[in-house]
């Protein structure tokens, strides 16, 4: 009899995932790729860049804006920044919008940020979460929101908004919205917080602090975090005896190679198991992919998302 | 330039560069090299990883130097963290009044929220340290490892951004928020603004108006000290003496990040000297031609080790795909490759080794036989 085991990143009713990491460690190859295997399992999918362009560029849209637009690879794209979310909600009740964006662009955003912390990010989160609300012919718009968050040290600030800026905003009308938003965020049945890294020192030391700030301080529910490029296990003790006993790695192109990947792996065991000591949790590995182009690497990853999500058949 | 004159001749050198790039280890095997080579160093570290702080003997965060032990015929090396709100607190000692302004200062809400959590806040403590650094006799090298930004050239504008920020109307009319200026356009920028703090304080209750004057006053006292420094800064920075040496790495993201790095330094008159790519492969070893595998090894591992050198050519071949538009958008010439490697460096010896491979066109032994400038 056929054992269900339950995928490691299972996706039932939640509607928002959240992808963060460390710069370089593929956080927005890893948003794509569960977007896509989201969008081919049936569901109707927003994908929404908060750092830029790299997640829209991914599945193949050049410039995402506020506006969800069709991406070739199936899931809607968008994107919106903080200081951008600040510009559209001043000037939502700003008589001249010329001069609001003229003076947000330069220094006002800073000093905004700096005397309401939290209300930027808080502004991007309100936009996210107009988009889980948006209803279309009845049914909501989105199944599930893909975020592709900054990296880990402004991502941060992102996910505090609601706490920073509640702090300060006990009344008024942010307030309820705030405890809305922070409701959604906290709840592991609507969201889940994935953290990216790659089995290397300084990754992997992110990743257990941010998990520390994520999951420990601010509470929210953060899944096992996923360890991208892994190399694979090529040469037993044995292969690595003979490999050095053959000559130095400098000698020999395939005994550089060899000595290389033998190390890599060593590395990457010896940080996974960091990572695992310290969480209490076995991380979810994706391999390090030998592949020609971007476009092939992300085919191969979506179908390693989908089987980890439970959205493969 | 080649890398061993940049090092062997300029005052301070920026290693720029995009997070995860591995900036910090570069900027230290640099630093340690120019070290061997006679010049009295001090490398200034943003978020090192542990082995590296091991490897530095950075074990205290304090902001203050520390002493590399490099041993017998290197000069002195001092290597030191960045250190943002202990630098800005002593930033505000130093150019307040008195000790009762200073305090004042300190201890208000917005003050705190700039000096700690604003973005940039980094960059403007990294370039005061700079400053400090720069006119400390006992250095003849600076090397910068600058903090992680999201735009690479954050670091170089923070002296440029902070003036602005001081300077700026806003900022002026933030401080006396209720005066009408007679100004039209400074009319409009007050109702502007006026606008913006009255939407956010009706939203959260907060009194942000005369938190934000109070601010802007106390820290007004401070605007001319500060310009002086941050204009000796950025005249630092421009000169013959800064070199801007990017680090950067085989990764697509970092295409459209050296354009726009490219882009703003040539606003600012500066351009990125030379290029360190680091964690490639090397090409040499992954060409079209498999290599023979040495003897005596069993077909079966032979076998493999010819397949894993085919899977690594395919990386190499991409990773040298995604350097090259990176090379060309930097417009400098690449100074030196760095090896990948298995494991992150862990002590003075593995640097030792990184910096054998920055300099491997020019040994320390020739250039240490020609007279220090």
């Amino acid at each position: 009899m056929e054992r269900r085991v339950s995928a490691p990143l299972v996706l039932s009713s939640q509607r928002l995932v959240v992808v963060t990491g460390k710069g370089g460690v593929g956080k927005s190859m890893v948003a794509a790729a569960l977007a896509r295997a989201a969008a081919q399992a049936g569901r109707r999918v927003l994908a929404v860049d908060l750092a830029g362009n790299a997640l829209a560029r991914r599945l193949g849209v050049r410039r995402a804006g506020l506006e969800p637009c069709a991406s070739p690879a199936g899931p809607f794209v968008a994107a919106v920044e903080p200081a951008e979310a600040l510009g559209d909600w001043v000037r939502g009740f700003m008589p001249v919008p010329l001069l609001s964006r003229r003076l947000l662009e330069s220094t006002t955003f800073q000093i905004v940020a700096a005397a309401a912390p939290g209300l930027p990010e808080y502004l991007v989160l309100q936009r996210v979460n107009a988009w889980l609300d948006e209803r279309r012919l009845g049914r909501v718009r989105w199944q599930l929101v893909v975020v592709d968050a900054p990296a880990s040290g402004h991502s941060l600030p992102l996910l505090a908004a609601p706490a920073t800026l509640g702090a300060l905003a006990r009344v008024g009308p942010i307030a309820s919205t705030l405890a809305r938003i922070d409701r959604r965020l906290h709840d592991p049945a609507r969201t889940a917080v994935w953290i990216v890294t790659r089995p290397e020192e300084l990754p992997v030391a992110e990743t257990i602090e941010l998990h520390r700030e994520l999951d420990g301080v601010l509470g929210l529910p953060v899944a096992t975090p996923i360890v991208n490029a892994v190399p694979a296990r090529r040469f037993s003790a044995r292969d690595a005896a003979l490999l050095e006993a053959a000559g130095p790695p400098e000698s020999n192109p395939l005994l550089f190679a060899a000595a290389l990947t033998i190390a890599q792996r060593r590395e990457a065991v010896a940080q996974i198991r960091l990572l695992r000591r310290t969480l209490r949790h076995p991380p979810v590995r994706l391999p390090f992919l030998h592949v020609e182009d971007d476009a092939l690497a992300l085919d191969r990853l979506t179908q390693e998302i989908a089987r980890a999500t439970g959205l493969a058949a | 330039m080649t890398l061993a004159r940049l090092v062997g001749t300029k005052r301070v050198l920026l290693c720029a560069g995009s997070g995860g790039v591995g900036k910090t280890t570069t900027a230290a095997a640099l630093a340690i090299e120019a070290a061997q080579r006679g010049r009295r160093t001090a490398v200034l570290t943003v978020d090192p990883a542990q082995r590296l702080k091991d490897a530095l003997r950075l074990d205290v965060v304090d902001g203050r130097p520390r002493a590399v032990p490099l041993g017998e015929g290197a000069a002195p090396l001092d290597a030191m963290l960045l250190d943002v709100k202990g630098t800005f607190d002593d930033l505000v000692r130093t150019l307040a009044r008195d000790e009762d302004e200073a305090a004042r200062i300190l201890g208000n809400r917005i003050y705190q929220n700039l000096s700690g959590a604003l973005v940039g806040s980094a960059e403007y403590m990294a370039v005061e340290t700079v400053h400090r650094l720069a006119r400390d006799a006992r250095y003849d090298l600076l090397v910068v490892d600058t903090p992680p930004s999201r735009h690479a050239v954050d670091f170089l504008d923070a002296p440029r951004r902070l003036l602005a920020l001081l300077d700026s109307r806003a900022f002026t009319i933030l401080r006396n928020p209720t005066s009408i200026l007679p100004a039209a356009g400074s009319r409009l920028a007050s109702l502007v603004l006026r606008g913006v703090l009255a939407g956010i304080e009706r939203l959260t209750g907060l009194g942000l108006v005369r938190e934000i004057a109070e601010f802007v006053g106390l820290i007004e006292s401070l605007t001319d000290a500060l310009r002086e420094r941050m204009a000796a800064v950025s005249a630092l920075l421009a000169s013959d003496a800064t070199a801007i040496v990017l680090v950067t790495a085989p990764e697509p993201r970092l295409a459209d990040e050296t354009q726009d790095l490219a882009a703003s330094l040539a606003r600012l008159g500066l351009s990125i000297d030379g290029l360190i790519v680091n964690r490639a492969l090397p090409r040499r070893l992954f060409g079209a031609v498999p290599p023979v595998p040495p003897p005596g090894l069993p077909a079966g591992l032979q076998r493999r080790l010819l397949d894993l050198h085919g899977d690594l050519r395919v990386v190499a071949a991409r990773e040298q795909a995604t350097l090259a538009p990176i090379v060309k958008r930097a417009g400098a010439p690449v100074l030196a490759e760095l090896p990948l490697l298995g494991t992150p460096p862990g002590s003075l010896d593995d640097l030792r080794a990184l910096a054998r491979h920055l300099f491997a066109d020019e040994p320390a032994a020739r250039v240490a036989a020609t007279p220090r400038p």
